[in-house]
């Protein structure tokens, strides 16, 4: 029982943060249909301006921000440098080009950086734990699940009751129309990738507390994973991206608590399997996006 | 069978094979180094188009290709490894595997099919997904087998090397895989299926509605690309000799994803030049990568600098052009004249001898009933005029019997055949045709690839080519046979359209404002041909259109539908004259008191 609750812990952490990357992916999609591949890239240049804040002595309450704000930014940078340009394009348009973007950016941060982990500086407090009971939590599991939660309830209050927000909700439904209604193209896609910069800053800030080292390939796999939650979740869809990326936690921490010592070197293909097994049932996802394929004829 | 003029294919195979041997002659006199280049060169070509018969044909980019080149490594390997050295390298491996010893091309063969086997499966299950979604489930799949090679070391050694295996490909034989495939792609992307697949990636509804069962090509297509990918992944495997799973993974898919984009993912033509260009400039790229100088200047080593210009040619070329330097087009399909038209002949003329009927029809999308409890018929060689104000529920009414919608109550029976429920291609089977408010043509494909299309996927593709020619012979678009459908004119657009539902032989036609964007002169003319359609061919047409006038003077029975119900119903002049018609279209207006 113990250890079920530890590994439920362990998931609900994981889960979120994979939440949060597959929510930023989705916000991005639903507006312009673009899958951003270099979504793992934000993460790593957040990681490195955290290692960087580390060397110089910076302290980590400034840090965090720091390097969350510089997600942003390389997020909304990156849309006017490189996706413009393709704006409205096929999805396998937009797609490659987001891969040429992140290939180009793993280079760079090889040679400009160094092509190895790097270890970041972190404050003694998350290497601890606290004992309840007889179940033991790390503390930076704790704080990746509160943030988990606040990002959620941040980002529903602001699609819900901030103008811009619903402004990308009605882009997303429709995004013609909304550009007839005299929503701004540049300015909702711009604030979508704000957004996805901004989870995605906070998702390497978890990913790193739990690993205190960055490397080039940083955000490569999460981002990864990130991808087949939207997918599970129902591409497109902000709820179902938020439940695709728990689920994919859940399926993983417990795959690798419960599966048997002889099974345990196939828990990455059996944990998808599970996944093609669910999307074999819901084709859309758990939760699809109401204005996917929905078209006029 | 094949749908492109045999002088362009031959063309094609011709130039394929002699570009292949005049790379072989080039390779051989320049000696050892450039030869082991070109034969990397020709196995990733043929991965190239591998992925190509997948992706270019259906527009789904996969990811997951690659995964199929791991499994045919392994398993022609498997086959072709010493029996003593698989004894002491895997000695988990099943008797029956451990001693088998075969040459390269039976091994290669079985590794094909074994290959092919897998994809039916993976295939069956991706086809469900559409664009994107099916993308990332590639994408997913690459992960998968890359994790089932890695656990399953009795068999593959895990992560580890796997070695021994004789390194036989060679340049010749690398050629001659390669052109093997190639030709494979040439002829699948203009066989029947391939043009089907076409049809499908440049609008699925379109192609749904004239008889296409998209899921099903894809699955050809995705089962053929992955029989190619063993291939090339076996020839890789006994050209290294030593190999890991990472051999067959990210790396790599990047790479071949990136000659197929860059080149143009829809053609055999694209993939080459992809091939040809990444490579050399991969090739020049490593060669800086290790620093050099220019006069004074030292420019020190960059690492990834062959990385680095493979992604800037990509982004230059979504930037610059889309579809890849080779565009949508293969040369010869430029450069020789397509399918010369054969002597006329009459295809069987059957018309219509059975009564549709729509029985108590009901749609409602969540909470919104578009089309509340209509009921509908249309008896043979009879032309119906379906009119209302905008969101009256004629299109919805129109996509329930076509079968893009299946109602939420009601039946559809066809001369007592019960249709309700069937997907769209078995309704066009079943001899109902349409064509759309907002035009969908297959742009990309000439005029007579898109009515032959039509004319293939439907009762079983019989007389095909007659059934083509007769229905661009009766809309007048004969003409434009070889432009590309997106080129025409509005009105010519929807003339094309009406001949490819034509070509599907149906007993009865819908047409969604057919007339819609045409002039005067235009209108009457496409009257005069509906009116010939009905009385000459004797099929029954149900017209949807905004122009009473052209409603009236064709319709033998009209009816008006208003909030999603029917209002009335009968012929033109008692319509004319029916009040709830009246007070649907001008309002109950108020009486003038003053």
């Amino acid at each position: 029982m113990d250890l079920f609750v530890q590994q439920t812990v362990n998931a609900l952490a994981l889960g979120g943060t994979y939440a949060l990357l597959a929510l930023g992916l989705a916000v991005v999609f639903s507006i312009m249909g673009l899958i951003n591949f270099a979504h793992g890239e934000l993460m790593t240049i957040s990681g490195y301006t955290l290692m960087y804040c580390g060397i110089l002595g910076v302290p980590f309450a400034v840090s965090v921000p720091l390097a969350i704000l510089a997600a942003v930014l390389a997020a909304v940078a990156m849309e006017r440098i490189a996706f413009r340009p393709v704006r409205g394009g096929s999805g396998a348009t937009m797609l490659i080009t987001s891969f040429a973007v992140a290939m180009i950016l793993q280079v760079l941060f090889q040679n400009l950086i160094s092509a190895r982990s790097q270890a970041v500086a972190l404050p003694q407090i998350l290497s601890q734990s606290v004992h309840l009971g007889n179940v033991i939590i790390g503390v930076n599991k704790i704080a990746a699940i509160a943030a988990t939660v606040l990002m959620l309830i941040f980002l529903d209050r602001f699609m819900n009751r901030q103008k811009t927000g619903i402004a990308m909700r009605a882009a997303a439904e429709d995004f013609a129309v909304a550009r007839l209604m005299g929503i701004r193209a540049n300015t909702v896609i711009a604030g979508a990738f704000a957004i996805s910069g901004l989870l995605a800053g906070v998702a390497a800030v978890l990913w790193v507390s739990q690993r205190a080292s960055v490397d080039p390939l940083m955000g490569f796999t999460p981002v990864l994973k990130a991808f087949i939650a939207a997918i599970l979740g129902g591409l497109g869809s902000l709820r179902g991206a938020v439940a695709g990326g728990f689920m994919l936690g859940f399926i993983e921490v417990y795959l690798a608590a419960f599966l048997p010592q002889e099974f345990q070197e196939f828990r990455e293909p059996i944990g998808l399997g599970l996944v093609v097994l669910i999307l074999l049932f819901r084709p859309n996802g758990m939760i699809p996006s109401r204005f996917l394929g929905l078209i006029k004829v | 069978m094949l749908t492109s003029s045999r002088t362009q294919l031959l063309a094609s195979g011709g130039m394929i094979i002699m570009l292949s041997v005049i790379a072989v002659f080039v390779a051989t006199w320049f000696g050892p180094a450039t030869e082991r280049m070109l034969t990397v060169f020709f196995i990733s070509l043929t991965a190239v188009v591998g992925i190509g018969v997948y992706s270019g044909n259906s527009g789904i980019l996969s990811f997951g290709h690659v995964a199929f080149m791991g499994v045919g490594a392994y398993a022609s390997s498997l086959l072709t490894v010493p029996a003593a050295l698989k004894g002491a390298t895997l000695p988990g491996l099943p008797t029956w595997l451990a001693d088998v010893e075969l040459t390269l091309i039976p091994a290669t063969l079985i590794a094909m099919v074994f290959t092919a086997v897998v994809a039916l499966a993976v295939g069956a299950a991706i086809s469900k997904l559409e664009g994107s979604a099916a993308t990332i489930a590639t994408l997913g799949l690459l992960i998968i087998v890359h994790g089932v090679i890695i656990g399953w070391r009795d068999v593959t050694r895990g992560a580890q090397s796997f070695f021994g295996v004789p390194r036989v490909t060679d340049l010749v034989t690398a050629a001659a895989f390669c052109v093997v495939a190639l030709l494979l792609a040439r002829l699948y992307r203009d066989s029947v299926s391939g043009l089907r697949l076409r049809a499908g990636r440049e609008n699925a509804i379109a192609a749904g509605a004239v008889g296409v069962r998209i899921r099903w090509e894809r699955l050809i297509s995705f089962v053929l690309a992955a029989a190619i990918m063993a291939l090339a992944g076996a020839m890789m495997a006994h050209f290294l000799g030593a190999f890991s799973p990472k051999k067959f993974y990210f790396n790599d898919t990047f790479l071949l994803l990136a000659m197929l984009i860059v080149g143009g993912m829809s053609t055999v033509t694209g993939a080459i030049t992809g091939a040809v260009v990444i490579t050399l400039v991969t090739e020049i790229l490593r060669r800086l990568e290790s620093g050099f100088s220019i006069g004074v200047f030292d420019v020190p080593p960059i690492f990834g600098t062959a990385q680095i210009g493979i992604g800037l040619i990509i982004l230059l070329a979504m930037f610059r052009k889309v579809d890849g330097l080779a565009g949508l087009k293969e040369w010869e399909e430029r450069v020789l004249p397509g399918s010369t038209l054969i002597a006329q002949v009459a295809p069987p003329s059957v018309g219509a001898q059975d009564v549709l009927s729509g029985e108590g029809l009901t749609m409602q999308f969540g909470g919104l009933t578009a089309v509340d409890d209509v009921s509908i018929q249309i008896l043979p060689g009879q032309i119906v005029g379906l009119i209302g104000p905008n969101g009256s529920g004629k299109t919805t009414l129109l996509n329930m019997l076509s079968g893009i919608l299946t109602p939420t109550q009601g039946q559809i029976l066809l001369g007592g055949r019960d249709l309700t429920g069937l997907s769209s291609p078995k309704i066009a089977d079943q001899g109902i045709a349409r064509t759309f408010q907002n035009i969908r043509l297959f742009t990309n494909l000439t005029v007579y690839q898109n009515v032959l299309v039509a004319a293939l996927s439907t009762h079983r593709g019989k007389d095909a080519v007659a059934r083509a020619q007769t229905a661009l012979d009766w809309l007048d678009v004969m003409k434009h046979v070889a432009a590309d459908a997106g080129t025409l004119s509005y009105g010519d657009q929807r003339r094309v359209e009406i001949a490819r539902a034509l070509a599907c032989q149906p007993q009865v036609l819908f047409l969604d404002e057919p007339a819609a964007g045409m002039n005067r002169e235009e209108t009457d003319a496409l009257m005069e041909i509906l009116r010939r359609l009905s009385a000459d061919l004797g099929i029954s047409v149900l017209l949807v259109d905004h122009d009473l006038e052209l409603i009236n003077q064709l319709s033998d029975q009209i009816m008006v539908l208003n909030e999603g119900r029917m209002i009335a119903q009968g012929t033109p002049q008692e319509i004319r004259r029916n009040k709830a018609v009246i007070e649907a279209y001008l309002g109950t207006g108020r009486e003038n008191t003053n």
